[in-house]
C-alpha cells in the first residue's frame, strides 16, 4: 500500500510562490524554563544556583515581552504551492446490478439514544414489581429486594439474618434507589446505543435478548461484584424481573418516534419528500 | 485500479522547505516555537527516559528473579522501584503523549502551529528540566546514603515516610520539585492544546468534524487542568512541610497522612485516563485506516471520551480502600469505578465494529493496535475486579495490582505508542519503518509481555506484597517470578529492535511520500516531513474524512452528514 501510495502522489506545477508569516524562533521561553529549573535546583543544592536561577529569569521575561509587545515578532518564510494529483490505492470496481428490493445494510431510520434511556427508566420502575411480589411471596416483606440489593454496598450486612433484610430501613431504600437507578438509566443508555444495531425487534431485543445476556454476565461476576447479593438471589426470579424489565422497556422504545440517519439524506428528493416510499419501510415492530 | 483526482480545493502538496539561515542546527532547535519541532524534542526526550527506567525495570526484575537475591541492595531497590515509576509516569507517558500531540494536532486540524508557540516551548523545557533534576539527584543529592542519593519514596510518597523524620537529606525533594516542574510544564501543553483545537481549526472543520484523536488530546487536556493543581498544591504543601516546618502531612502534629493520599489519587487515577486517552485517539485513527472503514460510531465515541473524562474524576479513592473510609464512602467509588467502564465498553465495541467486516491489513500499526484491543480488555477486567472493595481488600498493596496497572500501561499504552510510531513515524521523518523489524518487535513484545505480565498476577494472588526487596523460598513465588524475569529480558530485547529500526529506518528508510497509508485525515495531505508552515494554504474539510472527499469525489463522506 505504502510504495504504490508513493508514486502515485507527484508534484505537477508550482503555480505561484508566495510567503507566510510564522513566530520567530526565541531563546526567552527556554532561559525562563532554565531559571525557574535553577531556582528549584537551588533549593537542594546551594543558595548560589537559586541565585543563578533568579538572575536569568529577569532578562527572559523582558525579552519574552519583548517578543510578542509592540508586535509579535515573525518571521517570513517563502512558499512554493504545488497543486497535485491526490489518489488512493482502493479499487474502483463496477458496482454489480441489484434489484430495489436489495437489501440496506444501513437504516434510514432509527431509535434516539433517549428512547433508550427513557426505555430503561419505565423497565426500572417496572421491575420493581416481580422484586416486590417475590419478597412479599418468600418473606412477606417489600423490603427484603431492595435491602438485598443494598447489601452490596453495606459490609455490616454481609452476616444480617433474612429477617433484617425484611425490615425497612432508610439507608438501606436510599442506597437501593441509587443502585436501580443509576443501573436501569445506564442499562438504558447501553440499549439506546445499542439500538442502532438492531432497529427492527426492539422488543426481542430488549424483552430477550438483552435480558439473557445480562442475567449471563451477572450471573458469572455477582460474586465478585457483591457476595451477599449471590448467596441469596433466588435466580429464577432474577431472570423473571429482567425479562419483565425487558419487555417493559422494549415496548416504552417502540413507542418513541423514529429519527432519521443521515444515510437519509441520500435518498432521492420523492422518498425523503414522502411522495415515493423507501423499501426499507416494511419494518417489523417485533 | 487505483482511483485518483486532482485537489484542486485549497488542500495542497508543498515542496520540502531548506533549513532558515542562522547560527546552527542546535541553536535553531534550542529556539524552535515550531510545534512540529517541540514534538519531535517532547518524543526523544520521552525516548531517552524510557531506556533509564527500562534498564530501572530490568534490576529490579533480576533482583526478584530468585529467591534470597542480593543482587542489588535494599537502599537501592528502594531508589530502583521509585525512580522507575515516577520516571515513567511523570517523564515517558505524558511527555511521549504531549510529544505526539504537539506534532499532530495542527496538522489535523489545518493550523500552521499551536495557539501559543512560546507557551508551548516554555512547557516542554520546564518539563525537560523537571527530569534532567531528578536525575541529578544521583549525583548532588546529599541525602542520608551518601552523596548521590535518589528518591526513595515510591512513586505515589505517601506520608509520613516523606516527611524530614523518616527521609532525612533532600532526596524526597528533589521528587517534589521535579514532579512540580513537569506538573506545570504538562498544565502549559494542556492549555495549548485545548485553545488549539478550540480557536485554530480549519475552514470547515466543525466540532462535528473534528478528528477523533484531536477531540480525545482535548478531553484529556481538559482533565489536566482539574487534577494536576490538586498534585502541584500538595507538592508545594510538602516543600512547606519539610522547608518551613508547617503540618500539613506531619501525623504527630495534627496533620493527615490521608489528606496526602487523597491529593495524590485525586490526580493519580485520572492520571491513568489522561495518558489512556491519547492512546485510545491513535486507536481511533490507525484502525479505521487499516480497516478500510469509516470509524464506527463517530458521536457515541466523542460522547464515551467526554463520559470517561467525567466519570474518572471521581474514582480515585478506589486506591484508598484500604484506608478504612466507610460503607457510603466505600460504596460510591465502587460504584463510579464500575460505572466509567461504560463509556470504555462502548469505544472497546466501536473498534470492533470498525473492524467487523473491514478489509483488514495487517501492518504493524494495525499488529499492535489489535494487541492492545486484546490486553486493554484483560486489563479493564482485572481493573473491574479489584474495584470490588472486598476483592480489593485483599489485594491491594499485591503483585496482583502491580500486574493490573501494567496491563494498562505496558499492554495498553505502550502498544499503543508503538502502534503510533510505527504509523505516523514516516510523515514525521518522510521514511518509512522497516516493516520486518517491526514485526520481530511486535512478536517479541507479545511473547515477553505476555510470560511478564500475566504470569505476574499469581504471586500477586498468592499473597506476594508489592515492593519487597526480596523474598523467602518455598512460598509458591519462585517460579511465577523467574518466568517474570524472563519476560522482562524478551521485552527489553524488543525494545533494544524497537530502538534500531527507529535509527536504522531514519538513514535507510524506504521514502515514505506525503501519504504512506492511503489515510483520510489532513497531516496525510502535506510532504512528509511537513514544512516548517505546514500547509501553503488553509485546507477546507468537507467531512470529518477529508482526504477521503478528495480522493472520492464520487462518494463522498460529506454527502452523508
Amino acid at each position: 500500500m505504502a510504495e504504490h501510495e508513493s508514486e502515485s502522489i507527484q508534484s505537477s506545477s508550482v503555480p505561484h510562490a508566495s510567503a507566510v508569516h510564522l513566530p520567530a524562533p526565541t531563546v526567552w521561553p527556554m532561559v525562563l524554563a532554565l531559571g525557574i529549573a535553577l531556582i528549584c535546583t537551588g533549593m537542594v543544592t546551594h543558595w548560589v544556583i537559586a541565585l543563578l536561577g533568579l538572575l536569568l529569569i529577569a532578562p527572559a521575561v523582558v525579552g519574552w515581552f519583548r517578543e510578542v509587545l509592540p508586535s509579535e515578532n515573525l518571521v517570513h518564510v517563502s512558499v512554493s504551492t504545488q497543486i497535485v494529483p491526490v489518489s488512493s490505492s482502493r479499487a474502483a470496481r463496477a458496482r454489480s446490478p441489484h434489484g430495489i428490493n436489495h437489501r440496506k445494510l444501513l437504516p434510514i431510520e432509527t431509535f434516539s439514544v433517549m428512547a433508550g434511556i427513557k426505555g430503561g427508566i419505565a423497565g426500572g420502575t417496572a421491575m420493581i414489581l416481580p422484586a416486590a411480589l417475590y419478597g412479599v411471596i418468600r418473606y412477606h416483606s417489600i423490603w427484603y429486594a431492595v435491602n438485598l440489593l443494598a447489601a452490596g454496598g453495606f459490609v455490616s450486612w454481609a452476616g444480617q439474618s433474612d429477617a433484617f433484610l425484611a425490615q425497612f430501613h432508610l439507608q438501606g431504600l436510599l442506597a437501593a434507589s441509587a443502585i436501580h437507578g443509576t443501573a436501569s438509566v445506564l442499562i438504558g443508555l447501553l440499549y439506546g446505543a445499542m439500538l442502532p444495531m438492531y432497529p427492527r425487534k426492539p422488543i426481542v431485543t430488549a424483552g430477550f435478548i438483552a435480558p439473557f445476556l445480562w442475567t449471563g454476565l451477572l450471573y458469572s461476576a455477582l460474586g465478585v461484584i457483591s457476595p451477599i447479593l449471590d448467596q441469596r438471589i433466588n435466580w429464577l426470579w432474577f431472570v423473571l424481573s429482567q425479562i419483565f424489565f425487558g419487555l417493559v422497556a422494549g415496548y416504552v422504545v417502540n413507542l418513541q418516534v423514529k429519527v432519521r440517519t443521515p444515510q437519509f439524506q441520500a435518498l432521492p428528493f420523492v422518498v425523503r419528500a414522502g411522495i415515493h416510499t423507501s423499501s426499507a419501510d416494511d419494518e417489523d415492530p417485533l | 485500479m487505483a482511483t485518483s483526482t486532482t485537489a484542486l480545493e485549497a488542500i495542497d502538496v508543498t515542496g520540502p522547505t531548506s533549513q532558515p539561515p542562522g547560527p546552527g542546527i542546535v541553536y535553531q532547535w534550542l529556539t524552535t516555537v515550531d510545534h512540529k519541532k517541540i514534538g519531535l524534542m517532547y518524543i526523544v526526550y520521552a525516548l531517552l527516559f524510557l531506556v533509564i527506567a527500562g534498564v530501572q525495570a530490568m534490576l529490579m526484575r533480576i533482583q526478584l528473579a530468585v529467591p534470597n537475591n542480593h543482587f542489588v541492595s535494599p537502599q537501592t531497590f528502594n531508589r530502583l522501584f521509585t525512580m522507575h515509576g515516577t520516571t515513567m509516569i511523570f517523564f515517558v507517558a505524558v511527555p511521549v503523549l504531549f510529544g505526539f500531540g504537539n506534532y499532530l494536532i495542527p496538522l489535523m486540524i489545518g493550523a500552521r502551529d499551536m495557539a501559543f508557540p512560546r507557551l508551548n516551548a516554555f512547557s516542554f523545557w520546564l518539563s525537560a528540566f523537571g527530569g534532567v533534576l531528578l536525575y541529578l539527584s544521583y549525583f548532588a543529592g546529599s541525602g542520608l546514603y551518601g552523596a548521590g542519593s535518589a528518591p526513595d519514596v515510591g512513586w505515589f510518597a505517601y506520608a509520613p515516610l516523606t516527611s524530614k523524620v523518616f527521609s532525612p537529606g533532600h532526596s524526597t525533594d528533589y521528587w517534589t520539585l521535579a514532579v512540580l516542574l513537569s506538573g506545570i510544564g504538562t498544565t502549559g501543553t494542556a492549555v495549548n492544546i485545548v485553545a488549539t483545537a478550540l480557536c485554530m481549526r480549519c475552514k470547515g472543520m466543525t466540532l462535528n468534524r473534528m478528528p477523533l484523536l484531536v477531540w480525545l488530546y482535548t478531553v484529556a487536556s481538559c482533565m489536566v487542568f482539574v487534577v494536576v493543581s490538586p498534585l502541584s498544591a500538595a507538592q508545594i504543601m510538602l516543600c512547606l512541610d519539610r522547608y518551613l516546618g508547617s503540618h500539613f502531612f506531619d501525623t504527630q502534629a495534627g496533620g493527615s497522612a490521608v489528606l496526602w493520599m487523597h491529593f495524590f489519587w485525586i490526580f493519580g487515577h485520572p492520571e491513568v485516563y489522561i495518558l489512556i486517552l491519547p492512546t485510545f485517539a491513535f486507536i481511533n485513527e490507525i484502525v479505521p485506516v487499516f480497516s478500510r472503514k469509516a470509524i464506527f460510531g463517530y458521536p457515541a465515541m466523542v460522547a464515551a471520551s467526554v463520559g470517561i473524562g467525567f466519570v474518572s474524576l471521581s474514582v480515585w479513592a478506589h486506591h484508598m480502600f484500604t484506608v478504612g473510609m466507610g460503607p457510603a464512602g466505600n460504596t460510591f467509588f465502587v460504584f463510579a469505578t464500575m460505572v466509567v467502564s461504560v463509556p470504555t465498553g462502548i469505544k472497546m465495541f466501536n473498534w470492533l465494529a470498525t473492524i467487523w467486516g473491514g478489509k483488514v491489513i495487517y501492518r504493524v500499526p494495525m499488529l499492535f493496535s489489535v494487541g492492545f484491543l486484546f490486553q486493554f480488555l484483560i486489563a479493564g477486567l482485572t481493573g473491574i475486579m479489584l474495584s470490588s472493595a472486598p476483592f480489593d481488600w485483599q489485594l491491594s498493596a499485591s503483585y496482583f495490582v502491580v500486574a493490573h496497572f501494567h496491563y494498562v500501561i505496558v499492554g495498553g499504552i505502550m502498544f499503543s505508542l508503538f502502534a503510533a510510531f510505527y504509523y505516523w513515524y514516516p510523515k514525521m521523518t518522510g521514511r518509512m519503518m522497516d516493516e520486518t523489524l517491526g514485526k520481530w518487535h511486535f512478536w517479541l513484545f507479545v511473547i515477553g509481555f505476555h510470560l511478564t505480565f500475566d504470569f505476574m498476577h499469581i504471586p500477586g494472588l498468592l499473597g506476594m506484597p508489592r515492593r519487597v526487596y526480596t523474598y523467602e523460598a518455598g512460598r509458591g513465588w519462585e517460579v511465577w517470578n523467574f518466568i517474570v524475569g524472563i519476560g522482562a529480558i524478551v521485552q527489553g530485547i524488543a525494545t533494544l529492535i524497537f530502538v534500531y529500526n527507529l535509527i536504522h529506518s531514519y538513514f535507510r528508510g524506504k521514502e515514505a511520500g506525503p501519504d504512506p497509508w492511503d489515510a483520510w485525515t489532513l497531516e496525510w495531505a502535506t510532504t512528509s516531513p511537513p514544512p516548517d508552515y505546514n500547509f501553503a494554504m488553509e485546507p477546507t474539510a468537507t467531512s470529518a474524512r477529508p482526504l477521503w472527499d478528495l480522493k472520492h469525489p464520487d462518494d463522498q463522506d460529506s454527502s452523508y452528514e
